[in-house]
């Protein structure tokens, strides 16, 4: 048994699967939750390949991370629920929100609210050139996705992957004396808030 | 960034549009409305008076958001961002 803490990222898209990619030497347990699949143009803007294509994403990212590095994901290929959703973050030593739906991230705050457990919410905007990086204390969440272009072109990779590795640093630093640091940021920079 | 002292019942806006970033020459009362706000910025967008934003003519901000945050460890004064809605993940 891995007595390292877990980490329970809900939403390996964009950010979430590069967060798991570039957090892959931290002394944690990732448990990554997903119930969508790998679509071919995914593959552009996600750290999910041809080979994941058709398959869950939870499922796809776990084979590829240990085929690639030897590490081993705890998987979940399940939407989270109202009924799944103590059972899954109940354990975590930190709760990271990279999901698509205003809905999905109510349910993580609210649950991680309830169950006392620190929470970073990690958010795209959809034209790819603004994110945000917050704790649950501060962050607001957006609706409005519905229907929208998501940042799945590739155009945006280069901005998806410097989001990802703040946050993984954001974890991190989480991890290592408990500071929790927010950020806003953009393709010139970013501000501390 | 500029020059102007910042009242405790004043706030510093930041705004980001089209990936461009900068922050209002002048401070605004930390509890205007969101729609003071968006309109007062779309003027200095329009104007070319934010630093490090470049707009051709008048912007719409209607579907952006305002978030406001009050002065503290992180920060000696009130801030307010105008920014886009951030849905994805």
């Amino acid at each position: 048994m891995n007595s390292n803490p877990q980490i329970v990222i809900v939403g390996v898209g964009a950010l979430g699967s590069h967060v798991v990619l570039f957090g892959r030497n931290l002394p944690v347990r990732f448990t990554v939750v997903d119930f969508d699949r790998v679509e071919r143009k995914n593959t552009l803007s996600q750290f999910h390949s041809r080979m994941g294509v058709g398959r869950n994403k939870a499922q796809a990212l776990g084979q590829a991370m240990q085929g690639l590095f030897g590490a081993r994901l705890d998987v979940c290929p399940h939407r989270l629920t109202e009924d799944n959703v103590g059972e899954l973050l109940r354990e975590a030593a930190l709760v990271v929100d990279c999901v698509d739906n205003a809905p999905t991230r109510q349910l993580i705050q609210t649950s991680a609210e309830q169950l006392a457990l620190p929470c970073v919410h990690g958010a795209l905007a959809p034209d790819g050139a603004y994110a945000r990086i917050m704790w649950r204390e501060e962050f607001a969440i957006d609706g409005g996705g519905e229907g929208q272009a998501t940042c799945e072109d590739g155009e945006h990779l280069p901005f998806i992957a410097t989001v990802a590795a703040r946050m993984t640093g954001v974890i991190q630093r989480f991890l290592k004396d408990g500071t929790r640091l927010s950020y806003h940021i953009h393709p010139g920079g970013l501000m501390a808030v | 960034m500029n020059n102007y002292r910042i009242l405790p019942h004043e706030a510093r806006v930041n705004v980001t549009w089209r990936g461009q970033n900068g922050d209002l020459l002048e401070p605004v009362p930390y509890d205007a409305s969101d729609r003071e706000i968006k309109e007062w910025v779309a003027e200095a967008l329009a104007g070319d008076s934010v630093a490090g934003i470049r707009t051709r003519g008048r912007v719409d901000l209607q579907n952006f958001v305002v978030d406001r945050f009050p002065a503290g460890v992180n920060a000696p004064h009130n801030r307010i961002f105008l920014r886009p809605k951030t849905p994805f993940g």
